[in-house]
C-alpha cells in the first residue's frame, strides 16, 4: 500500500482503483487505503501543453485533451493547490437559462455534461437539479425574465415564469406578501438548474485527467511565459523551466497578470466576489433561490448550511480579506426575502476574484501570440462553464480551429465591437 | 426572595464556592427535552443541566454519538441546543432564563434512544467523503439517496413564523479597541485609558476576568483589582456578552453584543422587547487583541465520550458554577493548568483516581465507554485501566489567531511551545498581548499588557514593548488513534490520516476532503490538531503543512444583526396622500412607489384622448444647469445639437455612453440665457446628473457650468388632452398659453394655482396637447388637487404609469431600457435623424460612426394582424423553427384604436414598412405581424400635439 | 472597509465613495482608431500593485478624485482632484 509519504506516488496495484458502494464495503472490512486520487511527479523539461490554473476549466481541459483527443504529454500547474481559487470558492450553482441563444446552449452543453459527470469520472460531484428561481421584484425584470423564458425555450430548455402562488409552494420560507419593500411579482424557474459539490468536480477531474497521463503540478507558480518570433516556446516556474508550444490561460482572477507575460492586454477588471456560509439547520429550502434585484442568492447544501453569495465588490481589488459591509448588505437582503431565518448564524464568509468583462462572457481561444492561448474572464459564472470550456478548449488544442460554440467568444470582439449581449442576464446571474 | 425548592440537591450541585456566579437566591425553573428542571440564575443551560445529572446534550452529526461536556464554553461542539425558535444555541454559554424551554438537537426519535446511532456500527464503511465514492450508478437513483443524506443534516430547526425580531446597529470611534476582558486585556485597557485615550473593551463572556475568574484565591483578588479599577477609569466603555467577530480594512471593526439588555424603547416593536443581537462597527484608532488562549482537546479513541473534558471546563464548572463534574476521576495534566484542574476537583470531593503526568511520559490511550456511551474509565498508556466517570485532559493551548489572521498576519509554529504563535506580521495599528502572544507570570503578562496598552494609545512602535517568553510544553499530538478530532462534523483521525494517503494531503484540500474544521467552532478547537496530524500523515514538519487561513467572523453572528433593522429607502411625491385616498395601485420603481392606474387605465386613456387628464411625473430627473457652458456640456452629452436652442425653447435629446449604448434620454430646455433645465429618465437621474459632473470635473474643469439636481425640488404634473390648455388656463394668469404665443417645445415661467415660481413645459409623451408643469414640491399637493377641481368640468381625471405606457406605444415613444438594452447603440433605436455626426465631439461619436455601417437590428413599430392578439412583452420573433431574429419590447392593446399594437427589434432585412414577421407566442402559436412605416401607431404626423 | 482620505471632507469610509475605473487618457475623437478607441473601452491595466483610478464622493463632497490605490493592500498613497492641472 502506498503511504503517503509524499515519495511513493504511484498507484497501488498499479491503475486506479474504481470508486462503488462495493468497494466502500471492501475497504471498510479490510481497512486498507484507496490509492492516492491523483499522483505526484517531477516536473519535466518539456510537455507539449502546459495548462495554467488547476481548476475546473484547466482540469477539464486537460482531461478533455486526454481523453477526446488522445494528447498525453500535459501538464497542469498550479501555483496553490487544485480548485484552491475560484473553483473551490463559488457558490456551485449549474443553470443553463441564459439569455441569448449562443449563451443558452453553451451553457446547456454544460448542463448535459455535468448529468453524466459523476458516472464518467466515476466520482460522485453530487449535481443535485433541485430547481432554480430568479425572482423578479419590478415589471421590469419580470420582462427580462419572460425574454429570458422565451429564449430558452427555443432552444429546448426547461424554464418558465411562474407567479407569486407557484413560487410559496416550491419556497415556502420566501415571504411572498405584497406588503414587502420588493414585492415578489414572479420567478424565471428553472428544474433543472441546481447545485453541485465543487470540490468534488474539481477532484473528479484532476483524478480522471491524471488516470489519463495527465501531471497534475501543484506548488508550481510560473513565473514567466517565454517567446520567440510570437510564438510561445516555453514557460518559467519557481520548480524549473518547462519547454512547450501552447500555454493555456485557464486562471481566474489572474487573467491578466498571466496574459502581461506574454503582452497579451486583457479587457479584464478583477473583483472580489464574497459568499459566505450560515451554520447549518435541518434542510428547509430546496431550490436555489436567487434575487437580481436584492443582489442575493440562496441554498441549502444537504449539510444543512445555507449558502449565499451576492455581486461582486464594488471595486477593483485582488484582496481576498471580505468585507464586514456584505454580510450587512446579504444579510439585510436575505432578510426581505427570508424574514423568519433571523436567527440564523453566520460561520464564515470568504472571496474569490472574479475577471470581468465588458460583456459580462468569458474570453476564450486563441490570442495574438501564436500557442498563448486564454479561457478566462468568467467573471462571476465560470464554474457553470467549467465542463464544456473544458471540451471546447481541448478541441481547439488538439485540432487547432476554434469550435462555433465559443467562437463568439473570441479575446478580438472588443476591439471589433461585437460585444456579447449577455450583460443583462448576467449581473448578479446565478 | 425566599426559595422554597433547592435545584441541583441531592445531584451535582455543590455547595457555595468562591468564585461561583449562581444568585442562590434567585431559582429558575426551565425545561429540557420536555422535562422540568430547576436552576439558579448565572446557570448557563449546560451547568444547570449538569447540576440536575444531565450529561448528554446531543447527538453528534453522522454517528450519532452522544456528546456531553468538552469545553463548558461558548465553543463547547456537543453542547449546541434548541430554545424556542431559536437554533443553535450555545447551551454552555447562553444562561438559562426563568421559563426557556430547550431541546436538544439532531436526535431521532429522541436523545437517549436515537436510530441513527445505529450509524456508528457501519461507521467503518463510512469515512470521511465516501459519498463522493458511491451513487454515481445507476444514474437515476442519485436525487433519492440525495434525499437520504439531507436528512442527516445537523442542527436545529427555523419556523417559518419566526418574527424577524429587534436588532439594532451602533457605531463607535474608540481610540483603542481591546479584544478580549481577561487580565491581559483589562490591563491593556487601563494603561491605554490612563495614557488619554477612549477605550472600548470587549469580552466574550458575561463577566470580565478571564482565567482569573476560576483560579485560586489569590488570582481572584487581582480580579477583583482589575474590575474595580476598569470600573473606576474613565474612558473605558465594556461589553460582555460581546465578541469582536472582524477586523477589516483601516481597522473597521465588528463587535457583537449578545442579547444586549437594552430594551426597545417607544418608535419601533413592542416596548419591552429585548435587542436580541446589536453589531457595533466600530473604527478603532488602534486594536489591541487579548484574546487568550483555547485549551487544545487530546486525540485518542474515544475521546469524543461524555465525561471526557478539558482542564479548563472542569476548572469552570467547579468554580463558577458549582457543579461536580464527576465523581471519579483521572487527570491528564501537561500543564499547571491540569494540575490545578486535579487540585479543584479533590477540594470539592471527586475522588482523583490518578493524576497522569504527561510531562513524564505519562499517556492516557483509551476511553472506554459504558452502554450509553459515557465514559465508565480509561486505559493509561502502560496499559493500566482504570474506572473513572471523569477524565480531565490538560494538553497544551491553541492561540486564537483569527483576528491577527484578518489583519495580514500569518501565524508562526513553535515546536518548543507545540503551538502556533503570533506571525509578527501585523499593520502598525494592531497589537497583540497575553497569552496569545507568549507565556509568563500573571505579573509578566499585565505588565506586557500594560507597555502595549500605553503604545496602543499613543500609535507607536509594537516592538517597543519587550517580548513575552515562550515556555516549553510537550507536544501531544497522536495521530493514528481513531480519536475524534472534529467534535461537530464527526471527522477522526483516521479520517485525515485515509484522506492524507488519498492525496488530499495539504491543510486545505484536508479540510474541503473531510470538512474538518468546517463546523461551528469554526476550527479553534480542531485546527491544530488536524494540521499535526496531517503532519504525521505526510512526514512534513508542523511549521511546513501550515494551518488553514481563518476566515471572519471570529464567531458566528446572526443574520438579524448583520442586517440589523430593515430600512429600505422609499420615494413617495408630494400628492403621494391624493394617490393613496384615491385607490391608486402602487408600481415599485425603483426607489419610487408610483401610482399604476386607478382601476381603470383603458378609461384614463380615453379621459386624456378626449378630454383631459394629469399624471404625476414627479420622479423625472431634473437637473438645473447655469452657466456661460451649458451648450458645450449639452452638446457633449446629447447627440444631437444644442448651440442654437433659443430662450424659451425646449429639445429632445438622447445621450450614449462611450461605447455607444443609449444611456438616457429627455428633453432640456432653456429658460434664460445662462439658465436651463434638464429633465431625465426617474431611474437615469442620478446617473446622468454623475455623467454630466464626470465631464465638467475631469476632461473639462474651465467650462463654466454649475449642475444642481432639483427633482424632489419640484412636483411635477403632465395636463395632457385637447382641453388641457383651458384647463391650465383656468390656474395661470401671468402666461399666454395660446397656441401662437406659447408652442410645442416652448418652455415658459410663470405662476399656478397661485404658486409663483413654476415652469411649464408644452411637451408629452401621450401624443396629445399637453404642458408639463414643475412646481415648487411643497405646493404639488395644492396644485394637483386645484387642477382636478378646476377642471371637473372639464371631466378632467387622473391617469397612472399604465395610461402613459398605452399612450406612448400608440405614439411609438421608446422607452429607454425597455425598448432598448445593455448593447442598443443610438442607430438601432430608430435615432438616426438625431445623431448629428457632424459636431465635433459628443460621448460615443465615434462608436456611433461606425455604427452606421455595421449589421445591426432595428426598432420598429408592429402591429399582429390578427389585432386581437396582444403578443406579451419579450415575445420572440422567429424565423423557420427557432431562428430568433428580433423580439416584442412593448406591447399594449390600445384602446384608442382598439387593437394591438408594439415596438419591436427586428433584423435589418425584416424592418422595411410592410414585411410581415412571425411572432412566437409564450403559449407556442405563432402569429403573423407587420412592420409599419412609423414607431407611431396614432397621429404619427403629431397633429393633435401640436393643436 | 477602507477609508478614503477625501482632500475635501477628511477621511471617510469607502462607501461614501463611487468607483470609477483606472484613471485612462481618452483619445482624441477626430482621429481615434476603433482599435484605439476600444482599447480606451475596454482595456485595462488591472495590476497587482499601484493604480490610479477615479472616485466620486458621492455622498460626500461630490468631487472626482484621483486615488492611487494599491490594489492588494488597499493602501492609498495619494488622493487629488481628477481635474487635470
Amino acid at each position: 500500500m502506498a503511504r503517503a509519504n509524499g515519495k511513493l506516488n504511484g498507484f497501488a496495484g498499479g491503475k486506479p482503483a474504481r470508486y462503488s458502494a462495493l468497494g466502500l464495503v471492501r475497504h471498510g472490512v479490510v481497512h486498507g487505503e484507496w490509492p492516492r486520487v491523483w499522483r505526484q511527479h517531477e516536473l519535466k523539461s518539456s510537455y507539449d501543453v502546459v495548462i495554467v490554473g488547476a481548476g475546473v476549466h484547466g482540469l477539464a481541459t486537460a482531461y478533455y485533451l486526454a481523453l477526446n483527443h488522445g494528447v498525453r504529454r500535459i501538464a497542469v500547474v498550479d501555483r496553490g493547490y487544485v480548485g484552491g481559487g475560484n473553483s473551490g470558492r463559488n457558490t456551485a450553482i449549474v443553470r443553463s437559462n441564459y439569455l441569448t441563444p449562443e449563451g443558452v446552449r453553451f451553457y446547456d452543453r454544460s448542463v448535459d455534461l455535468y448529468e453524466h459527470l459523476s458516472a464518467d469520472l466515476n466520482f460522485n460531484v453530487m449535481f443535485s437539479q433541485r430547481g432554480h428561481l430568479t425572482l423578479a421584484h419590478s415589471d421590469a425584470s419580470l420582462r427580462t425574465m419572460a425574454w429570458r423564458a422565451e429564449v430558452n425555450k427555443l432552444e429546448g430548455i426547461d424554464s418558465s415564469v411562474i407567479g407569486p402562488e407557484e413560487i410559496r409552494k416550491i419556497v415556502p420560507y420566501l415571504d411572498t406578501s405584497e406588503h414587502t419593500r420588493y414585492p415578489v411579482l414572479g420567478a424565471l424557474y428553472h428544474p433543472p438548474g441546481g447545485t453541485i459539490r465543487h470540490d468534488a468536480v474539481n477532484w473528479g477531474y484532476a483524478r480522471g485527467a491524471d488516470a489519463r497521463g495527465v501531471e497534475i503540478h501543484q506548488q508550481t507558480e510560473v513565473l514567466g511565459i517565454e517567446t520567440a518570433g510570437g510564438k510561445v516556446t516555453g514557460v518559467r516556474t519557481d520548480r524549473g523551466h518547462i519547454s512547450t508550444p501552447v500555454v493555456v490561460n485557464c486562471t481566474a482572477g489572474h487573467a491578466t497578470l498571466l496574459s502581461d507575460m506574454v503582452g497579451v492586454r486583457m479587457p479584464v477588471i478583477t473583483h472580489p466576489l464574497q459568499a459566505a456560509v450560515t451554520e447549518p439547520v435541518k434542510v428547509f429550502l430546496d431550490a436555489v433561490v436567487v434575487s437580481g434585484t436584492l443582489h442575493v442568492y440562496v441554498s441549502q447544501t444537504d449539510r444543512g448550511e445555507l449558502v449565499f453569495g451576492a455581486s461582486t465588490d464594488p471595486y477593483a481589488s485582488y484582496s481576498m480579506r471580505g468585507s464586514l459591509e456584505f454580510t450587512e448588505e446579504l444579510a439585510g437582503h436575505v432578510l426581505e426575502l427570508m424574514p423568519a431565518i433571523s436567527k440564523m448564524r453566520l460561520l464564515r464568509q470568504w472571496a474569490g476574484l472574479c475577471d470581468m468583462t465588458p460583456d459580462f462572457s468569458p474570453i476564450m481561444g486563441v490570442t495574438p501570440v501564436e500557442g498563448f492561448l486564454v479561457d478566462v474572464g468568467w467573471g462571476t459564472y465560470g464554474f457553470k462553464a467549467g465542463p464544456v470550456a473544458g471540451e471546447t478548449m481541448a478541441e481547439l488544442i488538439a485540432t487547432g480551429r476554434t469550435p462555433e460554440m465559443i467562437a463568439p467568444f473570441d479575446l478580438a470582439r472588443f476591439a471589433e465591437g461585437r460585444l456579447v449581449g449577455e450583460k443583462g442576464a448576467a449581473s448578479v446571474g446565478h | 426572595m425566599t426559595a422554597t425548592v433547592h435545584p441541583g440537591v441531592g445531584t451535582r450541585r455543590l455547595s457555595e464556592q468562591p468564585g461561583e456566579v449562581l444568585d442562590r437566591r434567585a431559582p429558575l425553573s426551565f425545561s429540557w427535552d420536555g422535562r422540568s428542571y430547576q436552576a439558579y440564575r448565572g446557570d448557563t443551560i449546560v451547568s444547570g443541566l449538569l447540576a440536575n445529572g444531565v450529561s448528554v446534550f446531543s447527538r453528534s452529526f453522522k454517528y450519532h454519538r452522544p456528546r456531553g461536556v468538552l469545553s463548558a464554553s461558548f465553543l463547547d461542539p456537543g453542547c449546541t441546543v434548541q430554545v424556542g425558535d431559536e437554533p443553535n444555541v450555545r447551551g454552555a454559554h447562553r444562561r438559562l432564563e426563568p421559563g426557556m424551554a430547550v431541546a436538544p438537537q439532531n436526535v431521532w426519535p429522541s436523545l437517549r434512544y436515537d436510530a441513527k446511532s445505529a450509524n456508528q456500527l457501519v461507521g467503518r464503511f463510512l469515512g470521511a467523503g465516501f459519498y463522493y465514492k458511491t451513487f454515481m450508478k445507476p444514474e437515476r437513483l442519485w436525487p433519492a439517496y440525495e434525499q437520504v443524506l439531507k436528512r442527516f443534516a445537523t442542527g436545529g430547526r427555523v419556523s417559518p413564523e419566526t418574527p424577524h425580531g429587534f436588532y439594532d446597529k451602533r457605531y463607535a470611534h474608540p481610540d483603542v479597541l481591546v479584544a478580549g476582558g481577561g487580565p491581559a486585556g483589562m490591563a491593556a485597557a487601563l494603561a491605554a485609558a490612563e495614557a488619554g485615550a477612549e477605550v472600548l473593551l470587549v469580552e466574550e463572556e458575561y463577566d470580565l476576568g478571564g482565567h482569573l475568574r476560576w483560579g485560586d484565591g489569590a488570582e481572584r483578588a487581582v480580579l477583583a483589582e482589575l474590575v474595580a479599577a476598569v470600573a473606576a477609569a474613565p474612558g473605558i466603555e465594556v461589553l460582555t456578552n460581546s465578541v469582536v467577530t472582524g477586523r477589516y480594512d483601516d481597522n473597521w471593526i465588528a463587535v457583537l453584543q449578545r442579547r444586549h439588555p437594552d430594551r426597545v424603547g417607544g418608535g419601533f416593536g413592542p416596548a419591552g422587547s429585548p435587542v436580541i443581537e446589536r453589531l457595533v462597527k466600530a473604527r478603532a484608532g488602534a486594536l489591541v487583541v487579548a484574546a487568550g488562549l483555547v485549551e487544545r482537546p487530546y486525540v485518542f479513541e474515544g475521546n469524543d465520550r461524555p465525561g471526557v473534558m478539558l482542564s479548563s471546563a472542569a476548572r469552570r464548572l467547579v468554580n463558577l458554577w458549582a457543579v461536580k463534574p464527576g465523581e471519579r476521576a483521572v487527570v491528564l495534566s501537561a500543564n499547571a493548568a491540569g494540575d490545578a484542574a486535579a487540585a479543584d476537583l479533590e477540594r470539592v470531593g471527586v475522588e482523583v483516581a490518578r493524576v497522569v503526568d504527561a510531562r513524564s511520559g505519562g499517556d492516557v490511550v483509551r476511553a472506554l465507554g459504558a452502554r450509553n456511551g459515557t465514559l465508565s474509565g480509561v486505559e493509561l498508556g502502560d496499559g493500566t485501566k482504570l474506572d473513572c466517570d471523569l477524565l480531565v485532559t490538560a494538553v497544551g493551548w491553541t492561540a486564537p489567531t483569527s483576528l491577527l489572521n484578518m489583519a495580514g498576519d500569518k501565524p508562526v509554529y513553535e515546536p518548543r511551545a507545540a503551538r502556533f504563535l503570533p506571525g509578527g506580521r501585523l499593520p502598525g495599528n494592531v497589537y497583540v498581548t497575553g497569552g496569545i502572544a507568549g507565556d509568563g507570570t500573571l505579573e509578566e503578562l499585565m505588565a506586557h499588557a500594560r507597555a502595549i496598552g500605553e503604545t496602543a494609545a499613543r500609535g507607536g512602535e509594537a516592538g517597543s514593548a519587550p517580548a513575552l517568553r515562550i515556555d516549553p510544553h510537550p507536544a501531544l499530538f497522536k495521530g493514528a488513534t481513531h480519536g475524534m478530532v472534529d467534535y461537530s462534523e464527526d471527522v477522526s483521525s483516521k479520517d485525515l490520516v485515509a484522506a492524507a494517503a488519498e492525496g488530499y494531503d495539504s491543510i486545505e484540500l484536508m479540510k474541503r476532503y473531510t470538512t474538518v474544521t468546517m463546523g461551528p467552532s469554526q476550527g479553534k478547537l480542531e485546527t491544530v490538531n488536524a494540521v499535526a496530524i496531517l503532519s504525521e500523515a505526510t512526514g512534513r514538519s508542523i511549521a511546513e503543512t501550515g494551518t488553514t487561513v481563518w476566515r471572519p467572523p471570529y464567531a458566528p453572528i446572526s443574520l438579524g444583526a448583520l442586517g440589523g433593522r430593515i430600512l429600505e429607502p422609499v420615494r413617495h411625491s408630494p400628492m403621494q396622500p391624493w394617490h393613496e385616498a384615491h385607490g391608486a395601485r402602487p408600481l415599485v420603481a425603483g426607489q419610487w412607489i408610483r401610482p399604476d392606474h386607478y382601476g381603470d387605465p383603458d378609461a384614463e386613456v380615453a379621459t386624456v384622448r378626449n378630454k383631459v387628464g394629469i399624471i404625476d411625473v414627479t420622479p423625472l430627473g431634473k437637473l438645473d444647469l447655469r452657466g456661460p457652458d451649458v451648450p458645450k456640456l449639452l452638446n457633449l452629452l446629447y447627440v444631437n445639437k444644442w448651440s442654437k436652442l433659443a430662450v424659451g425653447s425646449v429639445r429632445y435629446g438622447v445621450m450614449c455612453a462611450e461605447d455607444g449604448v443609449v444611456l438616457d434620454d429627455g428633453v432640456t430646455g432653456r429658460l434664460a440665457e445662462d439658465r436651463w433645465v434638464m429633465s431625465t429618465t426617474s431611474s437615469g437621474a442620478a446617473t446622468v446628473w454623475e455623467w454630466a459632473e464626470s465631464w465638467l470635473q475631469t476632461e473639462h474643469p474651465d467650462w463654466q457650468v454649475h449642475v444642481t439636481p432639483v427633482t424632489t425640488a419640484y412636483a411635477s404634473i403632465n395636463i395632457a388632452g385637447p382641453a388641457s390648455r383651458e384647463l391650465l388656463g383656468r390656474l395661470c394668469g401671468d402666461v399666454d398659453l395660446s397656441g401662437e404665443a406659447f408652442g410645442y417645445m416652448q418652455v415658459r415661467a410663470g405662476t399656478i394655482a397661485g404658486v409663483p415660481g413654476c415652469w411649464m413645459w408644452r411637451i408629452g409623451f401621450t401624443g396629445e396637447l399637453s404642458y408639463e408643469i414643475h412646481v415648487p414640491a411643497s405646493y404639488g399637493l395644492h396644485v394637483w388637487e386645484t387642477l382636478l377641481d378646476s377642471g371637473a368640468d372639464l371631466g378632467v381625471g387622473a391617469f397612472g404609469i399604465e395610461a402613459q405606457r398605452i399612450m406612448r406605444l400608440e405614439k411609438g415613444h421608446f422607452i429607454v431600457a425597455q425598448d432598448t438594452d445593455g448593447l442598443t447603440k443610438a442607430l438601432g433605436a430608430g435615432l438616426d435623424w438625431l445623431v448629428k455626426a457632424d459636431k465635433d465631439d459628443f460621448a460615443g461619436k465615434p462608436e456611433l460612426a461606425w455604427q452606421a455601417g455595421e449589421h445591426y437590428q432595428r426598432l420598429v413599430g408592429l402591429q399582429p394582424l390578427d389585432g386581437d392578439i396582444v403578443p406579451p412583452e419579450a415575445s420572440q420573433i422567429v424565423a423557420g423553427e427557432t431562428r430568433i431574429v428580433g423580439r416584442i419590447t412593448s406591447s399594449r392593446r390600445s384602446p384608442t384604436l382598439g387593437r394591438s399594437i408594439c415596438l419591436g427589434f427586428v433584423e435589418p432585412d425584416l424592418a422595411a414598412a410592410g414585411t410581415i414577421v412571425t411572432v412566437l407566442l409564450p403559449d407556442r402559436r405563432r402569429i403573423p405581424a407587420r412592420v409599419m412605416e412609423h414607431h407611431a401607431h396614432y397621429d404619427p404626423e403629431g397633429v393633435r400635439l401640436r393643436g | 472597509m477602507m477609508r478614503i482620505p477625501c482632500p475635501y471632507c477628511g477621511p471617510r469610509n469607502a462607501s461614501e465613495f463611487a468607483y470609477r475605473g483606472e484613471s485612462k487618457a481618452r483619445p482624441p475623437v477626430a482621429t481615434a482608431t476603433p482599435e484605439a478607441w476600444r482599447a480606451y473601452l475596454y482595456d485595462h491595466d488591472n495590476p497587482e500593485g499601484w493604480v490610479r483610478e477615479g472616485w466620486y464622493h458621492r455622498a460626500g463632497c461630490r468631487r472626482f478624485l484621483r486615488v492611487e490605490r494599491h490594489t492588494q493592500t488597499n493602501e492609498i498613497r495619494s488622493v487629488e482632484p481628477a481635474a487635470r492641472p
